[in-house]
């Protein structure tokens, strides 16, 4: 039988890697798509690649004086909590996810911005952190911030539902997580958020919607999705500048 | 006498978006004309520019009110054989106006195939049979006249009563240096646009024919076939002369990024040498693309870095296909390994590459065309225009394209709709994998970001892929379901 209580921590593959402490920056942005990172890495001065294993890589350099690292993971929920635990155990204080989500109002259109305040918990990764009525929450100033920054009518605020079955997102499912107020779905914020909370760490989700579920549009391939994705890394940074970290 | 240089109601290439682009025909001729024969009156009227309709159009020539109208293109890029209905059709509204008025035709697919043409479209008075830029100011300059002797206008082919007939062949024009330049002055040069956002947008034609003679291209088209492989007598304009255009064109016009639409910029490196001095002499600031062939880019690859400086942006070369034996059937003479190696080159000196590639050769099955997607994302240009097979009467591949020609309506032969089947693929099969082969490209991580954001393309790169991007799923209505752009 098993003597030690977890096979492999976020701490064993940090040190496996020969982590330093203060090799990771106090900000942390962390996106499933590898062309976000590349285009954070366009921004970033200096980047140094600081920690690569299981196809995950984890970069840091500066931007305006701050030290921020920047990492692919969190295409899905399993990957999302692996990389976010592995930050948050390498001493990233605010972490930043830049993603993508399915509207859930018709007035969500392709290319807008939803900011999740709070993760309704469909994956199945968090139930191995956190107990049934466990609510992830993004940090309150983080999204006073954000709003400043991503402000306008193309940016809405609320509820996330995260799922891990892509193709199961039938009528009846999503229909109830409406009602539970869900106004987008990704398949990562809840287990990023739950990990940042139970780190206690600063954490916002910004998303660009890519679909709508409700009117069944799909823009996936969508040049709005794609300008809307590059400005979010613009304006991302610019809440980095924002913020006091 | 008054000539009309028209330009019907015309879309365009599907992945051009709203291109409106001069006609550089038009602009040749005319000036040919007011130079040759100052004593006849030139009007232009380009509805595409000036967003007519058919019924603005009509009411312009009743004002105007013209002896001979001229309708016809050098470039392919206006869209192919497509052009054609929208030609007759506008011919036969006017006639319908005014039977007196004569009406010509004539450069590409016309050149190559003016007698065919013109027994199935009594629209027309005239097509011309090669080359333009002779025959049609002289032709102008006999209906000037009280008797027209029309058969002695070389390179034509005209009515004579109820019967069409030729006249003789008209020899190539030999020193292109000889020509005025185009007259630009004529045309609503303030109205043209490139890929739907890049004003100041000016095509260019500064060459003729191609050494090469690809047996697939429509170049071919050009040329009246009893030459001597006319299409392969390659001749240029100087360097020293290009020049001229572009300053012409940047310092009275404004032009800010001009697309050379010759179909062999690069064949010459002294002309590439010569082009670069003389720009970076005069200070010129206007952005250039030019078309050429990957051995030349390679063989003047010492001088990419000054091209950049001297104000290239952005190149095209072909690929067509990647397996030896196809590109040996098809005559391209090139290696799939000089095509990745110009990318490389181009991309290390900032400029954007195109590279245009094909489908639809009659071996083609599932496997060839997926294997020649595959080499092309790995070679990753920044643009890649996809042709599909479009066996033009007068190109060397025709005949044996012929018997698995099944689309005969040519408002479809446009590169982007299937109109030929393969040994092994039905129309509808070809149009499917071109319509995904084209969102594959266009929807690829990182390919996507390079070719919309980085720095590392010029602004007018970015606007023409841009426009690719926007495309894809218009393109793929018109590759699957028939829909018709241009």
């Amino acid at each position: 039988m098993m003597k030690r209580d977890v096979h492999i921590t976020a701490r064993d593959l940090l040190n496996a890697m020969q982590f330093r402490e203060g090799d990771l920056g106090r900000i942390g942005i962390l996106s499933g798509q590898p062309q976000r990172i590349e285009m954070c890495l366009e921004i970033l001065g200096n980047p140094i690649k600081n920690f690569s294993a299981f196809g995950y890589t984890l970069w840091t350099g500066e931007y305006k004086g701050k030290r921020i690292t920047v990492g692919n993971g969190g295409m899905y929920a399993p990957d999302a909590a692996l990389v976010t635990e592995i930050v948050c155990e390498g001493g990233v204080d605010v972490l930043i996810r830049l993603g993508s989500c399915g509207a859930l109002r018709t007035y969500i259109d392709i290319d807008y911005v939803v900011i999740a305040e709070a993760a309704l918990r469909g994956d199945g990764v968090t139930n191995y952190y956190v107990n049934d009525g466990f609510v992830p929450r993004a940090e309150r100033e983080l999204i006073e911030a954000s709003s400043s920054i991503f402000d306008g009518k193309n940016v809405h605020y609320g509820t996330v539902w995260t799922t891990d079955a892509l193709l199961r997102e039938t009528k009846e499912i999503i229909n109830r997580v409406i009602k539970e107020g869900a106004i987008g779905v990704d398949m990562v914020t809840s287990p990023f958020l739950t990990i940042a909370n139970l780190y206690k760490r600063r954490a916002l989700a910004i998303l660009v919607v890519s679909d709508n579920l409700i009117t069944g549009e799909m823009g996936f391939f969508d040049i709005r999705f794609f300008d809307a994705e590059r400005e979010m890394v613009d304006k991302a940074f610019k809440l980095i500048e924002a913020i006091d970290a | 006498m008054k000539v009309l240089f028209l330009q019907p109601p015309l879309g365009g290439w599907v992945t051009w978006g709203r291109h409106i682009a001069i006609n550089v025909n038009h602009a040749q001729l005319a000036a040919n004309l007011r130079e040759w024969y100052p004593e006849i009156e030139i009007k232009v009227l380009d509805c595409r520019a000036l967003d007519m309709d058919e019924r603005k159009m009509i009411d312009a020539i009743n004002e105007i009110n013209p002896d001979l109208i001229y309708m016809g293109d050098a470039l392919q890029t206006t869209g192919v054989a497509a052009i054609a209905p929208r030609y007759k059709r506008a011919a036969s509204l006017i006639k319908q106006q005014n039977k007196d008025v004569k009406i010509c035709v004539g450069g590409f697919y016309y050149g190559a195939n003016a007698p065919q043409i013109l027994k199935e479209t009594k629209e027309f008075d005239f097509i011309i049979y090669g080359e333009t830029e002779v025959t049609l100011p002289e032709l102008a300059k006999e209906l000037s006249k009280k008797d027209p002797d029309i058969p002695s206008v070389k390179g034509l082919s005209y009515w004579d009563r109820g019967e069409v007939k030729v006249t003789a062949y008209r020899p190539l024009f030999k020193n292109l240096d000889d020509l005025p330049l185009p007259a630009y002055d004529l045309f609503p040069m303030e109205k043209y646009i490139g890929f739907g956002r890049i004003r100041n947008y000016v095509e260019t034609y500064h060459s003729r024919g191609c050494p090469n003679g690809c047996r697939f291209c429509v170049g071919w088209t050009n040329y009246d076939p009893r030459g001597n492989s006319d299409w392969t007598h390659y001749r240029i304009r100087s360097a020293k002369r290009v020049v001229d255009e572009l300053e012409l064109l940047e310092r009275k016009f404004g032009a800010k990024f001009v697309v050379m639409m010759d179909e062999d910029f690069n064949v010459y490196r002294p002309r590439i040498e010569g082009l670069i001095e003389e720009a970076l002499k005069r200070g010129l600031n206007v952005k250039y693309f030019f078309m050429g062939r990957a051995p030349y880019f390679l063989r003047d690859k010492d001088l990419l870095k000054e091209l950049r400086k001297a104000g290239l942006i952005q190149c095209l070369f072909g690929l067509e296909a990647v397996d030896e034996e196809t590109l040996k059937k098809i005559k391209k003479r090139i290696t799939v390994d000089e095509v990745e190696e110009t990318v490389i080159r181009c991309r290390e000196n900032k400029i954007g590459t195109v590279i245009t590639w094909m489908v639809g050769f009659p071996d083609d099955d599932e496997r060839a065309i997926k294997d020649r997607f595959e080499r092309l994302d790995q070679i990753d240009p920044d643009i890649a225009a996809l042709q599909m097979m479009t066996p033009l009467p007068g190109i060397p591949m025709t005949p044996e394209v012929e018997p698995y020609i099944e689309e005969r309506d040519l408002s479809k032969w446009d590169f982007q709709h299937p109109v030929v089947r393969t040994k092994y693929l039905t129309r509808e099969d070809l149009g499917r994998l071109a319509a995904w082969a084209n969102r594959e490209f266009y929807s690829k991580p990182g390919r996507i970001q390079r070719i919309l954001y980085s720095k590392n393309i010029h602004l007018f790169c970015r606007l023409a892929a841009r426009s690719y991007v926007e495309t894809v799923d218009a393109h793929a209505r018109a590759a699957t379901k028939g829909e018709v752009f241009v």
